[in-house]
């Protein structure tokens, strides 16, 4: 097979309302790798998406798309964990329906789920235009305080240690001064 | 039994005797309210005796008193791990600190004559008290370790028992005979205060730590000579200390904060299983990539044309992706003509690929930025995004012996024929030679 | 005709004029040294801090090296790695690009100041010229570090940088045409940023620029050392204050500071945060180019007016301005530090400007 990265337009590429909404809202560029395996989305015969599948994978992506309602543990072949974790919380068939208001899915998500551990909600990273499986990455002003509420008490103890060291060298400087010019 | 005796009688004993025999001391007898200091008398084994030892009970008393006045505040601060660590070295280092510093008045106020001469029993008693409490404090660290977190739910609440009046020494009963002597010595230092020296503690004199040097001016003329000398060197003296003290303890704190870090980096990360499993299928998955992409490199360096398609199986709305010379995405469609008709799937906006899909005006959508392309003329439609021409690529119709029969280069010069009967068989490649004239 | 000999004592006097060596002896240096007390002092700690920073990113880079791998399918799993699974790893990281960016703004303030304070006329050209060269590595410290990463901004940025390179070919005649094109090609290692491009950056940015740089960085210090601070302002300064107590102290705590507030920002605001996510995705030689590529945020004062001036206007103004920095200490020798102010002042409008607004500017003409 091979390794190309064919785009075929049978199926419309899944769902770009999405997209635009998360683009304009935060004033970032996202790409389909928010919610799916392949940054150009299901469509086409790349890793991830729909034309590189073998027959056990076809299956997984049909029950997968079965799973209309919320509640049911999907492991979608095309969706990354952010996107499983979607259908997970609120079922395909609310998901296809949030398409005419994109900006509801992040109410409709909650803020309990934060994936990758960073302290900011996947339904805000979401918003921010963040990515939601990356640690380092969200909102810098929102990281920033979130670490510095985590790291409070290394940076006290930076704060003590750097300037107890400035203090001995200045004396140790001092020091020497004097001995120096006591001896001229 | 000997618990109430020991840890509810003796308190309120100590406490009571500290407080009343203090006050009433103090007013009949103030001249005697002092640390009754020998400086005078022998100085130098003062300095390396006292110093150390008050630098260290200073600021390993405050801690206590710290953990014992805001027990809620200091748990929040233990439970952070390295604080914790920091707490402890700190107290375990100055605790040997103190014990240096008493064994050197300790040897100073056995054998030197003059102090001798003013040494009273109490002395003996206090300093022999100090040492074994401190020798308690630095055996717990050593063999009851973090002290400064179980204390929270052990000692505290027992001394805000006994402070409470609601005596109760469950908090306590279990914790280990070290522990127990630590306590009880304690109380008899209480008892002890005001019937010796340490009475000095409630003067809290604590203008010493920040007074400045005090030059003394000998009337003696030898002695008034030499003592330029000196007092540059205490000077100097005094700023080398403080120099050691701020470089040893922000280097202390650096080392408690960065060790376990700096061992880990260098021995490098011990990942989990499931760990190792994930990151050796993403390397592998990268180098596959990257094996895949030289298979096609190689393919193209060696080889003098590759085959795209057989002729029959193009098509002219659904074009067939495959690779080119350059390394570079290109579709293949079957034109008007009959013929094939080769062009450049890299948009000339930003390189994304386009679609293989002709529509009913017969161009191709580039779905990045939405730019169509006419695959005759190659052309962007007037508003695209993307403003210059997909380039159109040369083919070489040949039969399944190989044999040339019709060839197409870049410009669109078409050379030779097709009949039907080599149609059947004939087979579409790109040709090396081809690229190199474009 | 100038006489063999008398060139010979010119050479020797001009180098004696700029290295006395005679005072290189502890009284000269140490003691007596003083630094001079006016409204532009503050300029006179912008140096140190470029080399803090300096030092910081030799430590920091050290500590990476341990675990980065320069092959195109390694390089970027070994960053992840890095950030991911090695003890600190994040933090190493994060301090170096920090930290990359701080060198090179303070070494433009550096610039600036100088310029201001005309710290450039004799006896100092040697210095100034040293640090002009310094300036070009350390710009091409963060061209070549840039790559490294090998994600889609890495490769795609220094795609479009090194093709400006190319550019120059069309205004050169006949076969030298062609010569951008090799000396582009000569940067790469191959027809296109691969495999070659990355072992010649690492080899680069690892080593040999380090060692230009350290030598360079001698030089200049020692010129610094041995002629002391500049005066900085037309009329002589009042008050000095001894180097040895006062002004070493004020350098020290403010390294001190500065350390602890990038400490702070690297702790808490990963760099990659500031980039949308499709351009941290790593490379895909097959795949397409994501929208958003530029250049880092030092680079946007020439990024900008390149995409929106003719490549010709950028050509002429980049070799004007280059000639400028490197000739400055002849061409502005009878300039008024007034002047130097005022035209320091303009040249950092522009800089602000550009680099905060460029995108916007770029966007409003374009539309």
């Amino acid at each position: 097979m091979p390794p190309l990265y064919a785009l075929s337009f049978t199926a419309a590429s899944a769902y770009p309302e999405f997209q635009q909404f998360v683009e304009k809202n935060s004033h970032r560029t996202v790409n389909c790798a928010m919610c799916h395996i392949n940054e150009n989305g299901p469509v086409g015969n790349g890793e991830g998406q729909i034309g590189s599948f073998s027959a056990d994978e076809m299956k997984q992506l049909n029950k997968a798309r079965a799973a209309l309602l919320p509640g049911q543990d999907v492991d979608s072949p095309i969706l990354n964990q952010f996107g499983n974790e979607i259908i997970k919380a609120i079922g395909k068939k609310e998901f296809v329906a949030l398409k005419a208001e994109p900006a509801k899915l992040a109410e409709r998500l909650g803020d309990k789920s934060d994936l990758d551990g960073d302290g900011i909600s996947d339904a805000r990273e979401y918003l921010d235009g963040t990515d939601p499986l990356n640690q380092f990455h969200g909102d810098p002003g929102k990281l920033f305080w979130i670490n510095l509420g985590r790291y409070k008490m290394h940076v006290c103890l930076a704060v003590v240690a750097v300037f107890a060291i400035n203090y001995g060298l200045i004396q140790l400087i001092k020091g020497v001064t004097i001995v120096q010019s006591g001896k001229n | 039994m000997s618990d109430t005796i020991l840890f509810v009688a003796l308190p309120y004993l100590a406490l009571f005797v500290c407080v009343f025999g203090s006050i009433y001391r103090i007013r009949t007898q103030p001249f005697s309210y002092s640390s009754l200091s020998s400086q005078f008398l022998e100085s130098k084994g003062l300095m390396w005796g006292s110093l150390p030892w008050h630098i260290g009970i200073t600021v390993i008393l405050l801690a206590h008193v710290v953990a014992f006045l805001v027990p809620g505040l200091w748990q929040s601060l233990m439970s952070n791990q390295t604080v914790l660590m920091v707490v402890e070295s700190l107290g375990l280092g100055l605790s040997f600190l103190c014990l240096l510093g008493l064994l050197v008045l300790t040897v100073r106020r056995l054998t030197s004559s003059k102090i001798q001469a003013v040494t009273s029993t109490m002395d003996l008693v206090v300093i022999f008290l100090l040492l074994l409490q401190v020798g308690l404090g630095a055996a717990i660290a050593l063999h009851c370790r973090w002290g400064s977190s179980w204390c929270s739910g052990t000692t505290t609440p027992y001394l805000w028992s006994i402070l409470l009046l609601q005596p109760d020494t469950t908090y306590i009963h279990d914790l280990p005979l070290l522990v127990k002597a630590h306590i009880v010595s304690a109380w008899l230092f209480l008892l002890v205060i005001p019937f010796s020296r340490l009475l000095h503690m409630f003067a809290v004199p604590l203008e010493y730590l920040v007074r400045p040097p005090q030059n003394v001016v000998w009337n003696n003329p030898r002695r008034f000579e030499l003592q330029a000398q000196p007092f540059v060197k205490e000077e100097a003296r005094r700023h080398f200390l403080n120099a050691g003290l701020g470089i040893a303890f922000g280097g202390f704190l650096l080392s408690m904060g960065t060790f376990r870090n700096i061992f880990s980096f260098f021995f490098g990360p011990r990942l989990s299983r499931k760990e190792e499993a994930e990151l050796m299928e993403l390397r592998l998955s990268r180098l596959e990539s990257t094996v895949s992409q030289r298979k096609l490199e190689l393919e193209r360096q060696a080889a003098n044309c590759i085959l795209v398609a057989p002729l029959a199986d193009l098509n002219s709305v659904t074009g067939k992706y495959f690779i080119d010379y350059k390394m570079q995405p290109a579709i293949a469609f079957k034109g008007k003509d009959g013929l094939p008709l080769f062009i450049s799937a890299k948009c000339t906006h930003l390189g994304c690929t386009v679609s293989n899909k002709v529509d009913e005006q017969g161009k191709i959508l580039c779905p990045c930025h939405v730019s169509y392309f006419d695959i005759e003329t190659g052309q962007p439609n007037a508003d695209a995004p993307a403003k210059a021409p997909l380039p159109h690529l040369g083919w070489v119709i040949m039969d399944e012996r190989g044999k040339v029969l019709v060839s197409r280069n870049p410009k669109g010069e078409t050379t030779g024929a097709i009949t039907a009967a080599t149609e059947a068989t004939a087979r579409v490649y790109i040709a090396k030679s081809q690229e190199e004239s474009a | 005709m100038i006489s063999v000999s008398t060139a010979l004592s010119a050479i020797s006097q001009f180098i004696g004029e700029r290295f006395p060596v005679d005072k290189l002896n502890y009284h000269s240096m140490v003691e007596k040294k003083e630094v001079p007390v006016h409204k532009m002092s503050w300029g006179y700690y912008t140096g140190g801090l470029t080399m803090f920073f300096f030092m910081i990113q030799v430590i920091t880079g050290l500590f990476l090296l341990f675990y980065y791998q320069p092959t195109v399918s390694d390089a970027n799993v070994s960053v992840e790695y890095i950030n991911k699974y090695v003890a600190g790893g994040a933090l190493i990281r994060n301090m170096h690009a920090w930290s990359s960016s701080c060198m090179i703004f303070f070494a433009m303030v550096h610039l600036l100041t100088a310029f201001a304070m005309k710290s450039f006329v004799k006896p100092r050209e040697i210095t100034w010229i040293a640090g002009v060269l310094l300036l070009f590595i350390t710009f091409t410290f963060g061209f070549t570090g840039y790559l490294l990463p090998w994600n889609q901004i890495a490769v795609n940025a220094t795609k479009v940088g090194l093709q400006s390179v190319e550019y120059v070919g069309q205004y050169l005649p006949g076969q030298l045409s062609e010569v951008p094109k090799i000396l582009r090609e000569t940067f790469q290692g191959e027809s296109s940023v691969g495999q070659s491009t990355l072992g010649r950056f690492y080899a680069l940015h690892v080593v040999i620029l380090p060692l230009a740089l350290a030598g360079l960085l001698g030089l200049h210090l020692l010129s610094v050392q041995l002629h002391g601070m500049s005066q900085g302002v037309d009329q002589p300064a009042k008050k000095s204050e001894k180097f040895m107590s006062i002004f070493i102290f004020k350098d020290l705590t403010l390294w001190a500071t500065v350390f602890l507030v990038l400490f702070v920002l690297a702790a808490c605001i990963p760099f990659d945060s500031f980039l949308p996510f499709p351009l941290l995705a790593p490379f895909n030689a097959l795949g397409s180019t994501p929208a958003g590529i530029k250049p880092e945020w030092y680079f946007y004062f020439v990024y900008y007016p390149l995409e929106l001036l003719p490549f010709w206007v950028i050509l002429i103004a980049s070799m004007v301005c280059v000639s400028i920095l490197i000739f400055a200490p002849w061409i502005f020798k009878g300039t008024s530090r007034r002047t130097l102010s005022f035209i320091t002042i303009l040249v950092s409008i522009y800089l602000v400007v550009m680099t905060l607004f460029g995108e916007k500017i770029y966007e409003f003409f374009k539309h």
